[in-house]
């Protein structure tokens, strides 16, 4: 198995942390890894980018040029991705700031408003957790359980943070 | 077991230093290497080690110089601008012949350039980079394992020919995140007689880099040169894939070398019979290795993200009848697998 993943939209978007996500699910699994953020000198509002390589063979390029799965979290990284995801791969889209809709038919399109459904949740910031669910229901990268796993390792220590986490995961599930 | 863990480049070569001994670590902040000088401040001190932030690289390399010369296994790391003014500071070292590890995480430049991963600094890496007859042994990482395993590496060598060594790695590896084994520690290090104590009960040691005497300055250079000439012989790293069927070898080091892997992995697919010289020294360079591929009638494909340093090693290796292609990527801006392929494929 070999998957590239490319998440990429303004930094405090959490494009990073759910790349992370992915990465640390993928090393628990035993798999090679890799996990590179790519971003300009400004961190909030400006444009990031994450790329992880999960596959069971060394890993060549850390760097992903035609991903299996992208998630564009705004209209930038929709430009970016829209045109590079492979053929019979991904897109999720982040409807909260896209806008436009993928003329592409041989991949298949996710459209998650994050924001809106986060909020239903009480808090907008775990919008980027929804678009992991959406890539886990719609990609067999990974599963709920092994990201509930990394979550319940990562944020042990803040236990209203975790539950928020995990119901954002499962309500991204929801959108296919 | 080893233990194993998700690592980013940065953290594996502090914590390789921590693995080789290292006792103090100097530095001053500059990106992509923020990481390396924050883990460094809060591990040393739990270590009981020294760290200090500096005022500027200037200040990190001449205190780099001072504990160097009383016998601590001693390091700084910075990006490319930094490197460049730590210059002076290293000539003197390699001068005085004194043993340290000096890690140059490089970005774009020239000037202030840009905190995009780079490799312009090959240059001035492998021709010693500042004043003098001095070459620094570099090594080159290409996967966050080798961030630790390399650090480690270079300690030992730095302490084994009295001189600093460079480890060098794009700002894009030294942020990666890969799986790394952690390395057992290393338990005893080198007894240095020549290093500066106080002297008590012995004659005086004296560290500096300079000969009033103009007759005996050539001496000293004499014997310098001829521990690089040792550092040729004896520490010319490198790994080769697929080479013995290769029509064409790609060379490449650091972050290229993995897109040169997928891009070699790719050709392989598509029947071309492609190889990977990958340097894990690019001073002493693999020069023979790749002149026994020219004697074979390789072409050449030099995969390097600056506007084209490493490929006059790689001319020097091969002589002027083979075929080189450069595929480069330059101010910051990563060098991927396709265009190493589309390289490739028109040299078939």
């Amino acid at each position: 198995m070999n998957w590239e993943i490319t998440v990429s939209g303004f930094g405090g978007q959490g494009v990073l942390f759910i790349g992370r996500l992915l990465a640390d699910a993928g090393f628990n699994a035993g798999l090679d890894i890799t996990w590179l953020p790519y971003y300009s000198g400004e961190k909030r509002g400006g444009m990031c980018s994450c790329f992880v390589n999960i596959s069971d063979e060394r890993i060549g390029s850390i760097f992903i040029t035609h991903p299996d799965v992208g998630v564009a979290m705004n209209p930038a990284a929709m430009k970016m991705l829209e045109p590079t995801v492979k053929t019979g791969g991904l897109l999720v889209v982040n409807t909260s700031l896209v806008k436009t809709k993928s003329a592409r038919h041989d991949i298949k399109v996710v459209y998650v408003p994050t924001v809106e459904a986060a909020k239903e949740l009480g808090d907008e910031t775990v919008g980027n957790i929804i678009a992991l669910g959406a890539v886990i229901a719609n990609a067999q990268v990974t599963t709920t359980t092994s990201i509930i796993k990394v979550l319940n390792q990562m944020l042990s220590k803040d236990k209203k943070q975790l539950e928020l986490n995990k119901a954002a995961l499962l309500k991204g599930c929801e959108y296919s | 077991m080893p233990e194993r863990t998700l690592m980013g480049g940065n953290i594996a070569v502090g914590e390789g230093a921590l693995l080789a001994g290292c006792q103090a670590y100097f530095g001053y902040p500059i990106t992509p290497q923020n990481d390396l000088l924050e883990f460094m401040a809060r591990r040393m001190p739990e270590l009981g080690r020294v760290f200090l932030q500096t005022e500027s690289e200037l200040a990190a390399i001449n205190m780099v110089y001072g504990a160097a010369a009383v016998g601590f296994r001693t390091m700084t790391s910075t990006s490319s601008p930094g490197f460049s003014l730590q210059q002076e500071g290293i000539s003197y070292m390699a001068g005085a012949e004194m043993p340290a590890v000096i890690v140059n995480i490089m970005r774009a430049g020239p000037g202030l350039g840009n905190i995009g991963g780079a490799q312009g600094d090959y240059m001035q890496c492998t021709r010693g980079g500042g004043h003098g007859d001095y070459y620094l042994i570099t090594l080159t990482p290409s996967t966050v394992q080798e961030m630790m395993d390399l650090t480690m590496l270079a300690f030992e060598l730095a302490d084994k020919y009295r001189n600093p060594v460079l480890v060098i790695a794009d700002g894009f590896l030294g942020q990666a995140m890969e799986p790394v084994t952690i390395r057992e520690k290393v338990k005893k290090l080198p007894e240095k007689k020549w290093a500066i104590t106080g002297a008590k009960g012995r004659p005086k040691n004296l560290i500096n880099s300079f000969e009033m005497n103009p007759l005996d300055h050539p001496r000293r250079i004499k014997l310098l040169l001829e521990k690089f000439e040792r550092m040729r012989v004896h520490e010319v790293r490198y790994e080769g894939l697929n080479l013995d069927d290769a029509d064409i070898v790609l060379v490449a080091y650091g972050s290229a070398a993995r897109s040169a892997i997928t891009a070699m992995n790719i050709a392989r697919k598509n029947k071309l019979r492609v190889g990977l010289v990958r340097p894990i020294t690019v001073f002493p360079f693999p020069y023979q290795p790749l002149a026994d591929l020219a004697e074979r009638g390789c072409k050449f494909v030099v995969a390097e993200m600056s506007g084209g340093q490493m490929i006059e090693d790689v001319r020097i290796a091969v002589g002027n009848q083979n075929e080189i292609k450069l595929v480069n990527s330059y101010g910051g801006v990563p060098l991927e697998a396709d265009p190493i392929f589309e390289t490739i494929d028109l040299l078939m």
